[in-house]
């Protein structure tokens, strides 16, 4: 297994790439005693699908909330779009789509509404019509006028889904983005992030849905326990060339937890 | 796609911020009750007010006869009385309102939950803390203006017009109505901006955990002794009395000041809303332990429930805040037994007077133990909404009706009343399962909503002033009716017409705690009756607040 040690997040990226959006050094974070993430270092260049991915707990989220600048890091920098996010969190969030893992529209707005507030925020232009649009995208037309506390749990994705498009940024940092969408959705919100890209737009996402790994990132980390195991494009992670993403993923959380499980054992004796 | 965006600044952040946060506050209200009972609410404020108006010229001595002057003026109240009791009974409503430094950690702690508030929204989009929090604090103060003083100026305004047709006078002017509404404005906005700036520096944890009570409680009780006279501390007060050009063209600076009071605070609130993720012993097991104590039985679902409470007070860290709120006004009052010459006071303050104010603080800790977590959670569990709120009964007294006991114990030594101490305890508790009870039952896991639903507050109210001002007069007077019986004569005889008539004081100053305790008979009857009556008021509801 690769430690954290040995390994950054840097891996191979297509030539024909080569402004980085997203760079961290050594960045870590700790919530008391316990250890969310250990150092690492990623860079993620312009273009690319980033995946993350890991079992509940890995720090995927602590991860996303650091390049976001919803938290702090205990040690290291992180810079997104050039800007270091510590000392500008606000300019890199207006500059960046973020969905957020469980987080919810605000309850007694209106799904119209949190949208017009979002992009009143963000200053954009032609604010009806993009509301409409998106929630016409999301099927959503009929439910404008609903307050998002009475949404079901998808139709209040969807309406974060449009509060993190509708200011149409360059780079889209999402955490587990297709939880709650129904099949429909899922197939059209992933065929929307890959025109993204096509558009020159880059993702940076996590999840623990592998199928979707597969499907779109074209470069990948696995990560638990708040290191990184492995990282690379898809192909540099099989053993075998039938080895699918589950397979690798058991094969390296799995080792992850038997050394951890012997670390512990040692340590008690 | 990607075009590069500045951070939003403060021109274009705050106004769509403050307007939505208007919206969401409109509508959580609205969630709880219809919006025709919360419209009811400034309409029953605005008959109150107008009433007063009405009857005012009886508090002010103008309708008084048969009494020389001397004792007219002792009898009533002058102007300046009045005013100051207005606008510290609104500065101190509005210290209780503005404490959303400790609202604001538990909304951001709780946003991944079912429910989110816009004061979460710095997590997630471009704006900042401190505009977000002044967009808050501005909002308080207009939604309250808005539903609170404005209908209490038309009120007055009513009563004012009612001489036309109703043959009674008022001395109230309309020349005074603009003058009130701005200065007791200004009040509110001074009393938010001063509670939003302490629960801020406690939020910042530490030393100021015990510090801003303290410091609270020794700030109001030299201000209560006149050490700072109360017009100079309550600018809004300061200008009302002041009813000149002069002092009312200061106001919109004094407004500018609260203001940035506000935005100071704001500026100092911790800028992230970590959680420390940190291993804990086991809490539950021992608190549900030690509960078989005091005699719930092992198989009782009152037993879980209650030990889930008081794990959540002490790990969302609500006990201190629940002290720190305890702790100031009761600094006060000791502050106050200690510094003050109570036989000079106009109001005869005694121990037993204090009780039922101290009974009444119920209400805030009910408050607060239903905004700590919410418990959607439980209606996937075999229990119901009554169970939870005897739960959480329960728990508010196993938590602080210490503290008031030690407290009465403290009065009393200092007041050197020792023979009432037994009675003041029992009318503290009394008071204290009556507001708690009635609390449960009128307004179910939503006590915070609850305010501005005017069929909940009109019961509430007439609930609770008939027993506790009964309960305040007695405690005066120590069992001396006098006071009642008179104003029962002139009311029996004169209906709508009576006029206050001074009478002749004997010296009927009874020892007797009959009538104090007898009230607090029914007062712990009547809260077993709301006890009882749960079940069939919130039986069916879902678990939501």
């Amino acid at each position: 297994m690769l430690s954290w040690k040995e390994v950054n997040l840097n891996g191979p990226v297509s030539n024909t790439l080569s402004e980085y959006l997203v760079e961290a050094e050594g960045l870590a974070k700790r919530f008391g005693d316990f250890v969310a993430l250990q150092p690492l270092d990623v860079k993620v260049q312009a273009g690319e699908f980033f995946g993350v991915f890991g079992p509940n707990g890995a720090g995927k989220s602590t991860f996303i909330r650091l390049l976001t600048g919803q938290l702090r890091p205990s040690a290291g920098t992180a810079k997104v779009l050039g800007i270091n996010v510590d000392s500008k969190p606000r300019l890199v969030k207006a500059n960046i789509g973020i969905v957020p893992e469980s987080e919810s529209p605000p309850s007694y707005l209106t799904a119209a509404e949190f949208l017009e507030f979002v992009a009143r925020l963000r200053n954009i232009d032609e604010i009806n019509e993009k509301v409409n649009y998106w929630l016409d995208w999301f099927g959503m037309t009929d439910k404008s006028g609903t307050l998002c506390k009475d949404l079901s749990k998808g139709q209040r994705q969807k309406v974060m889904l449009a509060s993190a498009f509708i200011h149409e940024p360059r780079l889209l940092f999402l955490d587990e983005p297709f939880v709650n969408l129904d099949p429909i959705y899922q197939r059209k919100c992933r065929e929307l992030l890959l025109e993204h890209i096509s558009n020159g737009g880059t993702i940076f996402l996590c999840s623990h849905i592998l199928e979707i790994a597969e499907r779109l990132c074209t470069r990948v980390a696995v990560i638990d326990h708040g290191r990184v195991l492995a990282a690379g494009k898809m192909n540099d992670l099989r053993n075998s060339k039938s080895e699918t993403l589950e397979d690798i993923f058991i094969r390296l959380v799995g080792k992850s937890i038997d050394e951890i499980e012997a670390e512990s054992i040692t340590e008690e004796e | 796609m990607g075009a590069k965006r500045d951070e939003p600044n403060f021109g274009l952040s705050f106004p769509i911020t403050f307007k939505m946060m208007f919206k969401e506050e409109w509508r959580q209200n609205v969630d709880f009750a219809k919006s025709r009972r919360i419209l009811m609410f400034p309409a029953l404020l605005a008959i109150v007010s107008m009433a007063l108006t009405i009857g005012l010229r009886f508090l002010t001595g103008d309708g008084v006869s048969g009494a020389n002057a001397e004792e007219i003026s002792r009898e009533t109240f002058t102007f300046d009385q009045l005013r100051t009791g207005i606008h510290l009974m609104v500065f101190l409503f509005s210290m209780g309102m503005g404490t959303f430094a400790f609202l604001g950690r538990s909304i951001v702690s709780q946003r991944s939950g079912g429910k989110n508030f816009l004061l979460a929204s710095p997590a997630m989009q471009p704006i900042d803390l401190q505009t977000t929090y002044l967009a808050y604090y501005l909002k308080e103060v207009s939604f309250y203006i808005v539903l609170i003083l404005f209908p209490v100026t038309i009120g007055m305004a009513l009563g004012i017009a009612s001489q036309s047709f109703l043959e009674i006078t008022t001395p109230l002017l309309w020349t005074s109505l603009l003058p009130f509404l701005v200065c007791i404005s200004l009040t509110m906005a001074q009393g938010i901006a001063i509670s939003f700036f302490g629960s801020t520096l406690m939020s910042r944890g530490n030393q100021w955990n015990f510090l801003v009570p303290i410091l609270g409680a020794f700030i109001g009780a030299i201000i209560y002794v006149g050490f700072i006279p109360m017009e100079k501390a309550i600018i809004g007060l300061w200008a009302h009395s002041n009813e000149s050009i002069n002092a009312l063209i200061w106001t919109p600076l004094a407004f500018l000041s609260c203001a940035i009071l506000a935005w100071i605070s704001a500026g100092l609130l911790p800028e992230d809303f970590e959680v420390r993720i940190t291993g804990r012993d086991d809490l539950f097991i021992p608190i549900y332990e030690k509960l078989g104590k005091i005699g719930l039985r092992s198989d009782s679902r009152m037993r879980i429930l209650i030990a889930k409470e008081i794990v959540d007070v002490l790990r969302s860290g609500t006990l201190l805040k629940m002290l720190g709120s305890f702790a100031v006004p009761l600094l006060f009052l000791l502050l106050l037994a200690w510094g003050a010459d109570f036989a000079s006071f106009p109001i005869p303050f005694n121990l037993l007077s204090y009780a039922p104010f101290i009974g009444f603080f119920g209400f805030n800790f009910y408050s607060w133990l239903n905004a700590i977590d919410a418990p959607d959670h439980l209606n996937t569990m075999p229990v119901s909404v009554p169970e939870l709120l005897k739960a959480k009964i329960w728990t508010y007294f196993l938590l602080t009706s210490w503290i008031g006991v030690i407290f009465i114990l403290l009065m009393a030594g200092m007041l050197d009343q020792w023979n009432d101490a037994l009675s003041a305890m029992i009318v503290m508790l009394a008071n204290s399962i009556y507001i708690v009870s009635l609390s449960a039952w009128l307004m179910g896991l939503r006590p915070n909503k609850a305010i501005f639903d005017s069929g909940i507050m009109a019961r509430f109210w007439v609930a609770t002033a008939f027993p506790l001002i009964g309960l305040f007069v007695l405690s005066f007077t120590k069992g001396d009716t006098t006071l009642l019986e008179n104003w029962g004569m002139q009311v029996s005889a004169g209906g709508l017409n009576a006029e206050a008539q001074a009478i002749e004081l004997e010296n009927r100053q009874s020892t007797s705690l009959t009538g104090i305790l007898g009230i607090c008979a029914i007062l712990v009857s009547l809260s077993f009756l709301y006890l009882r009556l749960l079940k069939r008021k919130w039986g069916s509801a879902p678990f939501e607040n």
